[in-house]
């Protein structure tokens, strides 16, 4: 285990977004609020939600949306975070994810039926994942 | 003569067919490549997801599970949520038809066993199939491609989480997916997996527990949902790659046939034209010897 960096590993389902890189540390937006892992943590599970995930990769600050998924410390000194969607800065169309905001947030405006139902999840899981994309791009 | 011009148009026709089917043949061995890579890309994902989620479901007691989480609830089944996930084409051998009579033998046994069964098909030929032998659908979507595949997973469970917590008459009590499973370029293999209730694992619970932050609890009650629908992505990773190299082996199996056929009316067709020569020959020969005598 190394005292200075940690092994990140951010796997989709699309595949892995970075694998078993040196990271000096990474902060992630954790269901409590934002979480920091620095090396040596102890091992530790902890979901994410959507929002901005930050690590520094070289000389490189690395900023990218994540969707829900979880954090994994093991205690080698690796980190494994998991989320169902990811995007860097480029990958985001900003125009088109402010109109398919507006849709989501219509919809979840138009649904009265109960809260812990499937699709509600669902549109309240988008509209979290759309924020974090705004959020990624807005400075 | 009239047999040797139909003889022509045939092997013409065979001759086009082929080039279709070499062609078929070749565009699905470029994107077979992509889909095969796709598949592996997102095991990872899956398998990391499946065993945090075992060991975090391993850790409770089978009674408790149902008051843990919604979806851990094992019930007597008495109406089942079917998922029936094909392409939205065809020629590619029996991947489309070989989910349809599994769907509809499964179906028939159902019934038989008075458990009430609902449907949602996936691919455009999941709905003929089903439509043709009269099963009514709950809902029906196109099959997902490696673009679509993440949003369909969430649009297909949030449908069937909903079937499943529903009040106690319209619930299901079960979601099954079939699909076919990538086990190599030349095999499919006809799968069907319980999606919910979720399933612990064998290998729960060993080693050292981790720290679960804010709670084993909280977690669970925010990956159970994810965990599902990691299961449907990579079934649906597997019948993308699976239709593929079922294509690709039916076409070049078809390109083989044809080039059979070919050879067969060539044969036809020189015999015949060899027999309308001499034919033709012997008249002259014939016409020219009265004309002697």
């Amino acid at each position: 285990m190394s005292d200075t960096s940690i092994k990140l590993d951010i796997l989709t389902p699309m595949g892995a977004i970075r694998d078993g890189i040196d990271v000096p540390g990474v902060e992630v937006p954790g269901v409590l609020g934002e979480l920091g892992v620095l090396p040596r943590h102890e091992a530790l599970i902890t979901a994410i939600v959507p929002g901005v995930l930050r690590f520094r990769e070289g000389a490189t600050a690395v900023r990218m949306a994540v969707g829900s998924g979880f954090l994994e410390v093991k205690e080698a000194g690796r980190v494994i975070i998991l989320c169902d969607r990811a995007a860097l800065p480029e990958d985001v169309d900003r125009a088109a994810v402010t109109k398919r905001l507006a849709e989501v947030k219509a919809a979840l405006e138009q649904d009265k039926g109960p809260i812990d139902a499937g699709e509600h999840r669902a549109l309240v899981d988008e509209r979290g994942w759309l924020e974090a994309q705004l959020r990624l791009v807005a400075n | 003569m009239a047999n040797l011009k139909e003889l022509r148009n045939r092997i013409g026709s065979v001759k086009n067919t082929r080039k279709i089917t070499a062609a078929m043949s070749q565009i699905a061995s470029a994107r077979l490549k992509k889909a095969q890579d796709a598949v592996t890309a997102a095991k990872p994902y899956g398998d990391r997801m499946r065993e945090v989620v075992e060991s975090l479901v391993g850790g409770i007691d089978e009674a408790e599970r149902a008051a843990a989480h919604p979806l851990l609830a094992t019930r007597p089944v008495k109406r089942e949520l079917l998922l029936v996930l094909t392409a939205d084409r065809g020629l590619c051998g029996g991947f489309n038809s070989n989910i349809a009579r599994a769907v509809l033998a499964w179906i028939h046994q159902r019934n038989r066993e008075n458990v009430q069964v609902e449907v949602v098909a996936i691919g455009k030929k999941a709905v003929a199939a089903l439509r043709a032998a009269k099963i009514p659908l709950r809902a029906t979507h196109d099959a997902p491609n490696l673009v679509t595949l993440v949003e369909l997973s969430k649009v297909v469970i949030a449908d069937a989480i909903s079937a499943f917590t529903a009040p106690a008459d319209q619930r299901v009590d079960a979601v099954r997916l079939f699909f076919n499973e990538f086990v190599s370029v030349l095999t499919q293999k006809v799968k069907n997996d319980v999606l919910v209730p979720l399933a612990p694992g064998e290998n729960a619970a060993r080693g050292r527990e981790p720290t679960y932050e804010p709670s084993r609890q909280a977690i669970l009650e925010h990956l159970v949902a994810l965990a599902i629908e990691a299961r449907l992505q990579q079934a649906m990773f597997n019948s993308i790659a699976a239709e593929i190299a079922a294509r690709r082996v039916a076409m070049d199996a078809a390109t083989d046939n044809a080039t059979d056929v070919i050879a067969d009316l060539t044969l036809v067709y020189n015999r015949e034209r060899q027999a309308a020569i001499t034919k033709e020959l012997m008249e002259i020969i014939g016409g020219a010897e009265s004309l002697k005598g």
